[in-house]
This record gives C-alpha cells, structure tokens and sequence, in this order.
C-alpha cells in the first residue's frame, strides 16, 4: 500500500515539476524533459511494463496541454520505455554513465519521433527549435544522472 | 524474461494502439472525451500549481512588507501615543489657560498682596475640610491669610491658611466644622456667623428671630472678620430652618459660592509681599446699587465688636455685581445656645488633631 502511495506521489510529483520547471524556468524552450528521463529511468530500473503505463500516463499529460497531435507524446513515451526495457537486456542501465548515453540518444530520438508524427499525422514536421533541441539532450542527462543518484540513495540507505 | 517480454509486448501494442486511435481520430467524440477526462485529472495540477507558487514566490515580499508593517505600526502607534499625551496635554493646558485667563481678571482687595496657587492634593476622606496648594513661605505665604477662589467672574471666600511649610500650606475651607466667618446677609443686612459643618453646606447662625428671611439670599463676608476682608461673597441661601422656640435666633442654610469639588486655582491675599515684589494694584470698584433694606434688629454674638461702618469699598470682583448696602449691627449676644465665635476659628491650632 505505501507502495502504490509512493507510485502515485512519484507519478504526480513528476507531472508538477515538469510543469514547474517548464513554466518558470525554461529559456529559449530549453528545459531538462523530466517525464521523459524518469520513463527512462524506470524501464531501466523495473522494467518496460511499469516505464510504459507510467510513460502513458505522463505522455497523456503532456498530450492535454498540446492543441493538436493527442497521444503522441503518450506513445513516444510508451515506445521509449519499451525499448530501454529491451536494451537494459544488453547493457547495464544501472551505470551513470550508459544511463546517460541512452537518456542522450533517447531524447534525440523523441525529438525526431514527434516530429515525424507531426508529418504524418498534421502534414507538416512538428519542429522544437533549434535550442531545445540541441540543450535538451544535455538537460536530461544532467537530470537522470540527479534522479539516478537519488534513486541509489534511497535504495542504499 | 519471456513472460516479461510477453508481457511488454501486450502492454506495448495496447498502448501503442491507444496512441495511435488518439492521433488517428483527434476530433472523434471518444477521443475528444477521453482528452476532456484526461485534462480535468490534470488540470488542476497546473492550476493549484500556480496558485501555490504565486503564493510561495510572494512570501518573501509579503514578509518583508509584513516586517515593514509591523516597524510602520510599532511607530505610528508610538506616534500615536505622542499625540495622545500632545492631545491631553494641550487640552489641559487649554482649560488651565482658559481659568487663568478669567482669573486674570480679578483683581485682589486694596492693601492685600494676592498670590495665585494651585491646588495641590486633596484628602477624598476630608474633601470639605482641607486641601494642599503649591505654595509656601517661599512665596510669602503666612498663617492665617484668606483663601479665595474664581467663580463666575468674580472672587468669593475659600478659606484659609492654617498651615505653612516651606513650599505648600493647608487651606482649611469654610465648609470644614471648625471653620466660621462673620457675614452678613445682602437683603437684611443681617449679621450672622457661618459656620462649616463637614458637609457642602454651611449653616448661617445668629440671624435675628424677628427678621423675614428669604431663599436666595447673598451671604457676604463682613468688616467684622478677622481673616477675610469684607464683601465677599460665601453663598447663597439655600434654605431657611424653621424657628427653634428654645433659640433667642434664626439660622440658615447657605451653599457656598466655592464649590469643594471643582476648586483648582486659588488666591491667597498675603498680608506683606515678598521682598522686590511691587505693590499691589490699586482697584477702583463700580460704583455699588443701593439696595432696599428692611429695618430689623440684628443679633451678631460673636461679631460684638462689629464696626458701624458700610461696607468697604474694597469689592473684589470686576464684575458689576450689586454690592449689598448694610446696615449698623446691635450688639445683642444671645444666651441660649453656645457658639463657636470667628475668634475661636482663629485660635484652631493646625498642628493639633481633630
């Protein structure tokens, strides 16, 4: 039960920061994609079911406040976990330093996968700009080597 | 692992179909729904979000408005208080003002040097006794010196001093049992002797038995006393008692035109003044209406050695009050009752309790 009451704090508490950071200090759209390291983080760390249910969840979250492309992010999110799920089989994503290789080319890779959803789905590719773009990545390596540590922690102490 | 792989499989087609019917069919009414649901789980997120962090990025401005507050308040109140005791005090030293200013105007009988005092303490369990003023010998106040008072103008009779210490003396007032003063009545010119009775009256005794008495009457201090000059004013008449047939006079009860309770300057009428002191003002009275008076025999034990003179002609107010015309008193000492004579008032020690 404390838990499932955990989950559900880590769920909505990650929804609020990233709608903190977003809101009051992202500059130029550049701002570290915290739903997306933590889907990362949890299909590294328990596997790709629980990183695409919660992966759906925030992606759905995010999908809300877009005008148009509703379920993108969510299945961004979804794939994204899938396939650390099936990478950690290959390579230990309990190290800081292949977590932030794959968070690197992961974030590339939603910036690409939006966009081509974006062509298929509105005719037209959905761009972030040149700064998110080429900041985020970096961003969320900084962020899942955070979350990572934190997450050690908790788990030695 | 396999089960686990099987697993995500599912998950990641379901999901992935979701997904995929979402971004197919956006303007569906199912998808449009399902986006309507999602946004009220999270919207409030957002909204109470911003609310919170608009309260939380406001606290330290709003402490630091609350601390500037607060030392504004501890000062404007601090002001405040200023402003209070400014208030109370301007408003007292109005009133003070406003006194003084009448009083400026009265002047002192001729020969006598005045000295104004203010009334210093007063015993509440001997309110119609005594009272302290604010002066002493240092400012030539002697034993025995007349006490007046301002009222309406004019200057009536208080008391007197019976006790000098270096900067305040005791006034022992009319109204005190021990005190008495020869008077006459203004409509009678009748001689009498006040006397005090502890109380805010005072009892007029000695009034011949034959004369008619009236309420209203002006009691008034006669040339006969020892301490007060003459014509000033002590009172009115405010009842008259009935005869007694055992007494051989009337008597009278007179409100005092000092009232005990609002006395706060006074003038003592100093007998020398003080060395470099000038000489008293020399005052002219209005000339006086002559007033009708009745021929009556007057009874005035103690004031046997009365002077047959008028009145003197040393009025002590500016006022243009009438001053009474009196009348030459007999000297008839009545027998039948014991009465305690203006001498007797004069030779209370002080010192000595009651």
């Amino acid at each position: 039960m404390i838990g499932f009451l955990r989950g559900v704090l880590v769920f909505f508490g990650a929804m609020f920061l990233q709608w903190w950071w977003n809101t009051h200090l992202a500059y130029w759209g550049a701002a570290p994609q915290f739903l997306l390291v933590l889907t990362i983080l949890l299909a590294a760390r328990r596997g790709p079911v629980l990183g695409m249910l919660a992966g759906f969840g925030w992606g759905l979250y995010l999908d809300v406040a877009r005008a148009e492309l509703f379920g993108a992010s969510a299945l961004i999110l979804t794939l994204a976990a899938y396939f650390v799920g099936v990478a950690r089989r290959q390579i230990d994503l309990r190290a800081l330093g292949p977590l932030a290789a794959t968070t690197f080319l992961f974030t590339w890779g939603a910036f690409v996968a939006l966009g081509l959803l974006g062509l298929v789905f509105t005719k037209s590719f959905e761009w972030s700009g040149w700064i998110a773009v080429a900041a985020t990545p970096f961003l969320n390596v900084v962020a899942a080597t955070v979350f990572a540590l934190v997450w050690d922690a908790r788990d030695d102490r | 692992m396999q089960r686990e792989t099987r697993i995500a499989n599912i998950v990641l087609g379901a999901l992935s179909a979701l997904s995929l019917l979402f971004l197919s069919l956006p303007l569906s009414t199912p998808v449009r729904s399902f986006k309507a649901g999602a946004g009220y789980l999270f919207d409030p997120l957002a909204y109470h979000g911003e609310a919170g962090y608009q309260r939380i990025s406001g606290l330290p401005a709003r402490v630091g408005q609350l601390l500037r507050a607060d030392i504004e308040n501890e000062s404007l109140r601090a002001e405040l208080r200023r402003g209070e005791w400014l208030s109370t005090t301007v408003s007292a030293l109005s009133l003070e003002n406003e006194r003084l200013r009448r009083a400026l105007v009265l002047k002192a009988p001729a020969g006598r040097y005045p000295a104004w005092v203010h009334v210093m303490e007063r015993d509440p369990i001997h309110w119609y006794r005594s009272l302290v003023v604010d002066a002493g010998s240092d400012r030539g106040v002697a034993l025995n010196d007349p006490v007046l008072g301002p009222r309406d103008g004019r200057l009536v009779a208080v008391g007197r001093v019976v006790d000098v210490r270096p900067n305040m003396s005791t006034v022992l007032l009319l109204t005190d049992e021990l005190s008495a003063a020869a008077a006459y009545l203004s409509s009678g010119t009748l001689e009498g002797l006040v006397q005090g009775q502890d109380g805010p009256r005072l009892r007029m005794n000695y009034l011949n038995a034959e004369a008619g008495l009236s309420e209203g009457d002006s009691v008034y201090t006669s040339p006969t006393s020892a301490t007060f000059p003459p014509d000033v004013l002590i009172g009115r008449v405010a009842r008259v008692n009935p005869r007694d047939p055992f007494l051989t006079f009337q008597s009278v009860e007179v409100t005092p035109a000092a009232d005990a309770s609002s006395l706060q300057e006074l003038m003592i009428l100093r007998a020398k003044p003080l060395e470099g002191e000038g000489k008293p003002p020399v005052y002219v009275p209005p000339p006086a209406p002559v007033a009708p008076a009745p021929v009556a025999p007057v009874a005035a034990p103690a004031a046997a050695a009365a002077p047959a003179v008028a009145p003197a002609a040393a009025a002590v107010s500016t006022t243009t009050a009438p001053r009474p015309r009196r009348r030459k008193a007999p000297a008839v000492a009545p027998s039948s009752a014991p009465a305690p004579s203006e001498a007797a008032f004069e030779a209370v020690d002080p010192e000595e309790p009651r």
